[in-house]
């Protein structure tokens, strides 16, 4: 496989701008569990927090789809068991990715 | 087809070895956490979708005793797998890979994993 070493450094950079937004989505959670449906949407309408989860979302799923098939490539000795789990994975996380853009776009429309 | 790709360790046949435990606990964590970020994909597209479906997911993720067990668990995973990343991120650079080094970041990584659990499910 030739992307090994695009896929270290995509790991390792998105793990580094994971780090402060971990803090920020968990501090954030815990003030969503008593927020209403409004006040949340209204959360989403400040383009800095929508910039915020969208990078953070994004980076999520690249660094959960290599950090799976990192996983796969170590440990599935079935080549076709290895490839369909590796489509699999990676439907997942583009479709995830989509869903997110679309979702963030109505959000920050609302209102 | 004859499998080329290099071998993983013999977990089984070996004596558990600290970092090797944590290797093992980074890998699962990150699985249960790629789980979780799909279940934040589906709390944004609910969002998106309206009230009346955010509010029919949101009555499962905080009225549901199994979810906040989940929550519990996905809290420590989430702090587990930071610190401990961050530890493999400057192992990336070669920095403090000594034995003793490693232990003892390794405790630290436990360490900040339980403080920072606990402050947040319980005093914050």
């Amino acid at each position: 496989m030739k992307n090994y070493v695009s896929n270290w450094l995509t790991q390792r950079f998105t793990a580094i701008i994971l780090i402060p937004l971990t803090f920020w989505f968990v501090f954030q959670c815990l003030s969503f569990s008593e927020m209403n449906y409004s006040q949340i949407v209204l959360f989403f309408n400040s383009s800095l927090n929508s910039s915020l989860f969208l990078v953070m979302m994004v980076s999520m799923l690249l660094h959960s789809k290599i950090g799976c098939e990192t996983i796969l490539e170590d440990y599935v000795k079935s080549y076709k068991i290895k490839k369909i789990s590796k489509l699999l994975i990676k439907t997942v996380s583009y479709f995830s990715i989509i869903i997110v853009i679309i979702s963030i776009v109505i959000l920050m429309d609302i209102i | 087809m004859i499998n080329k790709s290099p071998l993983s360790p013999h977990l089984s046949i070996h004596k558990k070895v600290m970092t090797a435990l944590f290797s093992i606990f980074h890998r699962i964590s990150g699985i249960g956490l790629s789980l979780g970020t799909l279940l934040i994909v589906v709390w944004t597209a609910f969002l998106a979708l309206g009230p009346k479906y955010f509010n029919f997911i949101m009555h499962y993720y905080t009225t549901n005793f199994i979810f906040k067990i989940i929550f519990f668990i996905w809290l420590t995973g989430i702090f587990y797998h930071l610190f401990n990343g961050i530890r493999y991120l400057y192992w990336s650079l070669g920095i403090g890979m000594d034995l003793k080094t490693v232990h003892l970041s390794g405790y630290i990584v436990l360490f900040l994993t339980f403080i920072s659990t606990i402050f947040v499910w319980f005093v914050i």
